[in-house]
């Protein structure tokens, strides 16, 4: 039962010794997605909340308005999803191939070193 | 091929003979209708509350269907001694494996469909319109299923059935981690974990709920991308479960 997963490790040490490659969207994304068609309407525009009592207040003067489906800063989470991230839709295909690659050489292996009661 | 389609509807039907599917079945329509039932309080969008929870449930209906349903065959199986016939003659421990999680795999994708077909009448019922992508998410969550039934056999040849579940609840939950979330568990081995998280899928490519709800389109060739990365853990994860099965001595 050791030998699946020797061979899975040595596979993920390679893979890690590899670089980087796992990943998540917002660590890969190029700069035009991260900052998206409204990211430079809010400089100099603070939306902290340490202040209570100045944001109530200047709520009114600070109200802005953002066009629905663009990425914004409230909308980051929605868009750093992969259905609406293309650039890694080829690193979805890269991994499948590794995983139907290191599915055939499991199979291989513990065929060539399979024990003598299997069929 | 023959011999495990015969042995996938042998399972099929055995399984649907457990009263384990029919109550799974029954929460889920019982929590769709749940879902239906909450008033909106003339706050506009409630379809997307609808779409989304409903979503959200089918995706837990395919965590309790993977568990539910085959947890117990191998163990079972083993001790009733009715795999020893089976393999000493008609089928070898890769057609045995196949013709289970096929036949495990069809029972799960009609027990979806009818948890889709379900969601379907809560919004026609509420009087909002079916989004057009509902039946292809439902797919993609069929096919997140299928890995955890990959994963659940995986576990049910070398552990037993109490610990099975929560094993299998565990992958669950630290697959919907980002992988700066699952390196956040143990900082001090980050290389560790981000080589470990290799192993698991990143289960947000399976989840197309929001755009959904939020009447966004998406291509077609996104759905085929998600269900070959689905399919390919799946096939992965079989073929540890295999190399597992193919060193167990059954005597």
């Amino acid at each position: 039962m050791r030998r699946p997963f020797v061979l899975l490790a040595v596979a993920l040490l390679a893979a890690g010794c590899g670089g980087k490659a796992d990943y998540d969207i917002a660590e890969v994304a190029p700069d035009e997605h991260l900052s998206g068609e409204h990211g430079n309407h809010h400089q100099g525009h603070d939306h902290g909340g340490d202040d209570v009592e100045r944001d109530i207040s200047g709520a009114v003067e600070n109200r802005h308005h953002h066009e629905p489906g663009v990425r914004n800063h409230g909308t980051q989470w929605f868009f750093n999803q992969p259905w609406a991230a293309p650039f890694i839709w080829d690193k979805i295909v890269r991994d499948s191939v590794i995983l139907l690659v290191l599915a055939a050489a499991v199979l291989l292996f513990s065929r060539l070193t399979g024990r003598r009661w299997q069929r | 091929m023959r011999a495990v389609w015969t042995f996938a509807l042998m399972t099929m039907r055995s399984l649907l003979r457990r009263r384990t599917i029919w109550g799974i079945v029954l929460v889920i329509i019982l929590a769709l209708l749940g879902i239906g039932q909450v008033p909106s309080f003339d706050v506009s969008g409630q379809s997307r509350f609808i779409v989304e929870f409903g979503l959200f449930g089918l995706e837990m209906g395919a965590l309790l269907l993977a568990i539910g349903l085959a947890s117990n065959i191998y163990p079972r199986d083993r001790e009733n001694r009715t795999i020893q016939p089976l393999l000493a003659v008609p089928l070898s421990r890769v057609r045995y494996l196949l013709g289970r999680f096929l036949g495990a795999a069809i029972v799960s994708g009609a027990a979806m469909l009818v948890g889709c077909l379900g969601l379907m009448l809560v919004l026609t019922l509420n009087g909002f319109e079916i989004p057009t992508s509902l039946l292809p998410a439902t797919l993609l969550l069929l096919v997140e299923g299928w890995f955890l039934l990959a994963v659940v056999f995986f576990f049910s040849f070398w552990t037993s059935p109490p610990l099975n579940a929560p094993l299998t609840v565990m992958i669950f939950i630290v697959s919907q981690m980002s992988v700066r979330e699952f390196v956040g568990l143990l900082p001090g081995a980050s290389g560790l974990m981000r080589t470990l998280r290799l192993l698991l899928p990143h289960m947000d490519v399976f989840h197309i709920k929001d755009p959904i709800a939020h009447g966004i389109d998406v291509p077609l060739v996104y759905f085929l991308l998600a269900a070959l990365y689905g399919i390919a853990y799946s096939v992965f994860m079989l073929s540890v479960a295999l190399a597992v099965f193919r060193e167990r001595d059954l005597r």
